[in-house]
């Protein structure tokens, strides 16, 4: 070839390319797109032969010519990676829509277990009081007279013995009918002021749909400089709230437990009728919870505070009542029959 | 207890003020006396009037019915009827349209084979009051015909039942209610007036002589002769019907109805079947025997309380009279009783008989003995309204009076210490004179260091017991005043810090680890009986054998407290699985108790039994099933211990024999040197006497132990820049050798580069030499500061297999 002059191969390029630009358009695969490669850049490529020849061409054009043909050989492969690339990905996916599996099958058990409803209603409880400022204080099961109810103002005459019947290990060591004799034994061992909580396990000798021989309480006790019966009502309130929804009402009824004056049994309002009245309340739109009161001031007396110095009020509550008003469980033997299919639903 | 709405308004001052049940109801109830139920009683009988038969035919189409002109007291009505046993002029019950019959059925005009019916006329049954009856109910010929049927038998009335709690026997009467309404609704109490001073101990026909004036300070008496035989009065009967008293005979009833109206039980003796004119009251004597009411024969205790004449006990004092002096059909003359016996020794012969009466539960709770008095007279006032008799008399009484008054000074600022709300004194004087209370205001000068007025106040003889200290008093303000008024706020010094203890803490973790591991949470009683022990062999283990026993235990399975969770986790387990309910992954953690011999109490000690049983995985579309073994219960304790003590390992397991566990598959955990723990698989002789076909694998961990010594030192320690070299052995040892004291040399071989030991593989079998095992480790050498090379590494591992052979006799396996 015998050529100085560049125009003639920079006219020959623009047709190349136009060329390109117009069967690219016609591809439709990988391997219409292979064809076009060996056709436009393949080694007989009119592109390729040029840059072969590059070096016999006279000094002049050379460089022109080099980088005109480098610059649409790029162009070209540019367009057809990206050709490929895009026929590749189609290819791919369609490969995968074939991977199907049926979704629908059930997933691989994790192993998970459940607390049983009276711990977790015990740590729900514990949570709110927590929250408030108290600790969690602990006694024994097995108890004196003396500190079940003697020094809980019930001496041994007293006939508010007659409701509870009593477990005896000895003629004075017995079963903790409930957990307050864990407010005297607290108190013998802590100054005011005391904020605690004592969740635990009572006994009472009694078997049947509503009662079990063994229950669960919480009992609270609070003894400050100015304590009174006010803030009594504000913390239950803001404890019913919590634990069954601030649309219940609460209400304070006076009632008379031997350790605590004045005393109340405090109701939450029926969620079943709203507080108008039906089967589960007994048709008092009430549902009795907690029992309640000032600390009597007897009780400082056996644990050497001044009954002028301090004021405080106790309450307590059965965790099992407290579950089956929440869950609507209508036996209470349930709890402790440990079937795991009841277990499993909380 | 229940009371009538009509007998309260007996006692109460209404003019023409009406009264709402419902209200009252609601003010008891909120001012401590709680109203468990409101009955209305004439309410089933609405539209149900008293009518007189005036003539009445043949039913032209019917042989067996009638055609009456019934009188309603407003017309004259026509009436079919299917009754024959009537007569003309005989008042009936008469059912007008809308009534509705016991059964539910509607009354209304109906036509019965072509003759108009406008009611119908009801039998026994039709009202409620038998099962069955035949012909309709034949009213008394005093009734008044158009009046309403209830009203006319007594029966149109409200009844409340009353829950008392046991420091207010003072309202275990209609008269005691009665006052608490009067000072909650306002309305004045009527008077009653029973003097009868002038009648006491007028002569010595009859003699009372009290032994021990502390168990019985007051003992009254009155003889009524020839009382004349008749029955009680419809109302009566009714009123104690609806009091839940069941009629007897008119002395009897009256008894019942003066104890429930004023309070004071009183007992009636045939005085022709005493002995002589002498009553005594005295302790009994030993070896003494009555024969009570309820015809059973009671063995005395010398320091039960009895009525005697001069031969024999007649009445155990305040629970139950005598059979042999008991009023009968012949019973001429009556002695009456009205006493006041000392409470607890009521209680405590009470209970010691099982014998609870309206009488003993009164007694127990100290009566006032200004009663006895009042009820004699009231039993003298109704015996004569009701038999047209006059009973005059002597009334004998034997008193030991002792000071039942009291003055409590009440400091208004304490009032407002304990209630946090001001009360103005004017109300707390009406309150308390509401409740007759007298009050008197004094200026804070009244003593020295008194800082507030003071309300001195004056207890009446019949809230002696119970009102005794100002917060006796405060009480009685709160209540009436009204709990509602209070206002809610929060305690003054509330900004405080709660806080669970170290241990409070780490149960909750280790309970809420156990669930996200799949276990499900029990609790069981604290309770079991030997039976079940046995069966599960615990009761004869050393350690088991100190349970605490109860002396009053609800039967046999409740008799001994636990010392091990075990037999009743296995129970668990048992029941389960006979609900097919088969895998099982449960844990307890609960006290265990365990006798002291020196010590009062016992020793109360918090434990963590874990057990599992049937599958760990169950077989499913893309898993095969896998049985629970021993080594995952291992897998927990490691867990727990991992968790709670960090990554080295803080426990061993020793082998140790249990009778309840498989003898090969049974150890003891050791933390540190203290004994921490169990764990095994449950014998299987167990396994089949329980009659489960599969096993049982338990473990149970001493949490005072575990949870002291446990917290993890948390350190951060850097992450290895450098690349490990791993090595896997696999060593033939002989069969017995235990892996723990292999992996032990390994270490001790390994120096500091060896940071870890991990066993992948165990293979017995034709490959190996009979007796002998394969055993493979992968172990991984790094050096924190730089990359290692093979060839360090390697003479390591042969020192380590060197060491191997020598101790284990162990060869590298090719």
């Amino acid at each position: 070839m015998n050529i100085t002059d560049s125009s003639e191969i920079i006219k020959k390029l623009a047709e190349e390319k136009e060329k390109f630009s117009r069967d690219i358009k016609e591809v439709s695969s990988s391997e219409d797109v292979y064809k076009l490669k060996v056709r436009y850049i393949g080694a007989k490529s009119f592109i390729i032969s040029t840059l072969g020849s590059v070096g016999s061409l006279p000094a002049q054009i050379r460089p022109v010519v080099g980088r005109e043909t480098n610059i649409v050989k790029k162009e070209i492969e540019a367009v057809l990676e990206q050709k490929e690339k895009y026929f590749k990905s189609l290819q791919f996916d369609l490969d995968l829509r074939k991977e199907k599996i049926d979704i629908s099958l059930p997933g691989r058990k994790m192993p998970a277990g459940k607390k049983h409803i009276i711990s977790a209603v015990i740590e729900e409880i514990e949570d709110i009081f927590i929250g408030m400022g108290f600790e969690i204080a602990e006694g024994p099961e097995v108890e004196t007279d003396y500190y079940n109810f003697e020094a809980l103002n019930t001496p041994a005459d007293h006939p508010a013995r007659s409701l509870h019947d009593t477990f005896f290990i000895s003629e004075d060591t017995l079963l903790r009918t409930h957990t307050s004799p864990v407010q005297i034994r607290y108190m013998e061992k802590n100054k005011p002021p005391i904020y605690i909580i004592v969740p635990g396990k009572v006994y009472r000798k009694d078997y049947d749909i509503s009662h079990t021989p063994m229950f669960t309480q919480i009992e609270g006790l609070v003894v400050d400089k100015t304590i009174n019966f006010g803030n009594l009502k504000w913390m239950l309130e803001k404890f019913v709230h919590e634990i069954f929804g601030k649309e219940r009402k609460v209400r304070f009824r006076p009632h008379y437990f031997p350790f605590t004056e004045p005393s109340a049994e405090v109701d939450v309002s029926c969620d079943i009728c709203a507080g108008s009245g039906c089967r589960t309340c007994g048709g008092s739109g009430w549902l009795e919870i907690l029992g309640a009161g000032m600390v009597d001031p007897n009780l400082y007396r056996y644990v050497n505070y001044d009954p002028e110095e301090v004021n405080g009020f106790a309450f307590g509550m059965g965790i099992e009542r407290i579950c089956m008003l929440k869950y609507g469980i209508n036996d209470i033997r349930l709890f402790y029959e440990n079937d795991l299919r009841f277990i499993d639903q909380f | 207890m229940k009371v009538t709405l009509n007998w309260l308004k007996e006692f109460l001052d209404l003019g023409n003020r009406g009264i709402n049940p419902a209200e009252i109801a609601s003010m008891l109830t909120m001012s401590g006396t709680e109203v468990k139920k409101i009955e209305y009683t004439g309410e089933k009988f609405k539209n149900i009037v008293v009518g007189k038969i005036i003539d009445f035919k043949q039913h032209p189409n019917a042989d067996k019915l009638s055609v009456c002109q019934v009188d309603s007291g407003t017309g004259l009505l026509n009436i079919v009827c299917g009754a024959n046993n009537f007569s003309k002029n005989d008042k009936v019950a008469l059912a007008l349209e809308g009534a509705v019959t016991s059964q539910g059925l509607k009354i209304g005009k109906s036509k019965l084979r072509g003759e108009i019916s406008e009611g119908m006329m009801c039998s026994e049954y039709e009202l409620g009051f038998s099962d069955e009856s035949e012909g309709i109910m034949i009213l008394s010929s005093s009734c008044t015909v158009g009046q309403g049927f209830a009203e006319s038998l007594g029966i149109d009335d409200v009844v409340f039942e009353l829950e008392i709690t046991p420091n207010r026997p003072d309202c275990l009467n209609v008269a005691g209610i009665a006052r608490e309404i009067s000072v909650l609704a306002d309305i004045p109490l009527k008077e009653r007036d029973y003097d009868a001073e002038e009648r006491l101990n007028n002569d010595k026909d009859y003699e009372i002589e009290i032994k021990d004036y502390t168990l019985c300070p007051r003992y009254c008496a009155k003889i009524f002769k020839d009382i004349p035989k008749i029955e009680s009065p419809e109302w009566l009967k009714n009123r104690l019907i609806m009091c839940d008293y069941r009629p007897i005979d008119l002395i009897v009833d009256i008894t019942n109805y003066v104890m429930h109206e004023v309070g004071q039980p009183l007992h009636a003796f045939d005085a022709d079947l005493l002995y002589s004119n002498k009553i005594i009251i005295r302790t009994a004597k030993s070896g003494e025997k009555i024969r009570s009411i309820d015809d059973s024969i009671r063995n005395l205790k010398e320091d039960m309380l009895v009525i005697a004449d001069e031969k024999k006990p007649v009445a155990i004092a305040g629970v139950m009279g005598g059979k042999d002096t008991e009023i009968n059909t012949s019973t001429k003359n009556v002695l009456l009783e009205s006493a006041n016996f000392y409470g607890p020794s009521i209680m405590r012969t009470s209970s010691a008989l099982g014998l609870r009466s309206e009488a003993s539960n009164r007694f127990e709770k100290k009566l006032d003995p200004g009663l006895t008095l009042i009820a004699i007279k009231r039993f003298e006032e109704l015996l004569s309204e009701i038999t047209g008799t006059k009973f005059a008399g002597t009334i004998y009484d034997n008193y030991k009076k002792t000071a039942r008054t009291r003055t409590i000074g009440l400091r208004l600022d304490k009032v407002k210490s304990v209630l946090g709300t001001e009360i103005e004194a004017a109300q707390i004087s009406r309150i308390l004179s509401g409740l007759g209370i007298k009050t008197k205001i004094k200026s804070a000068e009244f003593a020295e260091n008194i800082k507030s007025d003071i309300i001195a106040a004056e207890i009446p003889s019949f809230r002696f017991e119970d009102l005794e200290r100002e917060i006796d008093l405060i009480e009685e303000i709160a209540r009436i005043y009204g709990f509602e008024k209070f206002v809610s706020a929060p305690p003054a010094a509330l900004l405080r810090g709660g806080k669970y203890s170290f241990f409070q803490k780490t149960l909750r973790q280790l309970r809420q680890l156990l669930c996200d591991s799949g276990f499900y949470e029990v609790i069981n009683y604290s309770f079991t009986g030997a039976q079940w022990l046995q069966k599960v062999k615990t009761a004869s283990e050393d350690q088991y054998s100190s349970a605490v026993k109860i002396i009053n235990p609800i039967n046999e399975e409740f008799e001994y407290l636990r010392t091990s969770p075990l037999p009743l986790m296995v129970k668990n387990a048992v029941n389960n699985i006979n609900h097919d309910v088969r895998n099982i992954r449960i844990f307890e953690i609960t006290k265990v108790y365990k006798r002291l011999e020196d010590k009062k109490l016992p020793e109360e000690k918090t434990v963590l039994g874990v057990l599992i049983s049937g599958k760990s995985w169950l077989k499913s579309w893309n898993e095969n099933e896998k049985a629970f073994d021993f080594f995952d219960l291992k897998g927990v304790l490691e867990l727990l211990y991992s968790r709670f003590y960090g990554s080295t390992p803080a426990f061993e397991i020793s082998g140790r024999e249990f009778k309840f566990f498989h003898p090969a598959v049974s150890a003891e955990i050791i933390a540190g040197k203290t004994a921490a723990g169990i764990i095994g698989k449950i014998h299987p002789l167990i396994i089949e006497d329980l009659d489960i076909l599969q096993d049982i694998f338990y473990m149970e961990l001493d949490l005072e132990v575990f949870i002291k010594n446990s917290g993890r030192q948390l350190k951060f320690k850097p992450i290895p820049q450098f690349p490990a070299i791993v090595i896997d052995i696999a060593i033939v040892v002989d069969k017995d050798a235990k892996n723990s004291e292999i992996v032990n040399e390994i270490e001790k071989s390994g120096t500091s580069l060896l940071k870890e030991v991990k066993l992948f593989d165990i293979y017995v079998g034709r490959q190996v030499e009979e007796g002998k095992k394969s055993i493979a480790y992968s172990l991984t050498f790094r050096d924190d500061l730089r990359t290692l090379k093979d060839t360090e590494v390697d003479i390591i591992v042969k020192r380590i297999v060197q060491n191997l052979g020598r101790k284990f006799g162990a060869k590298l396996r090719q």
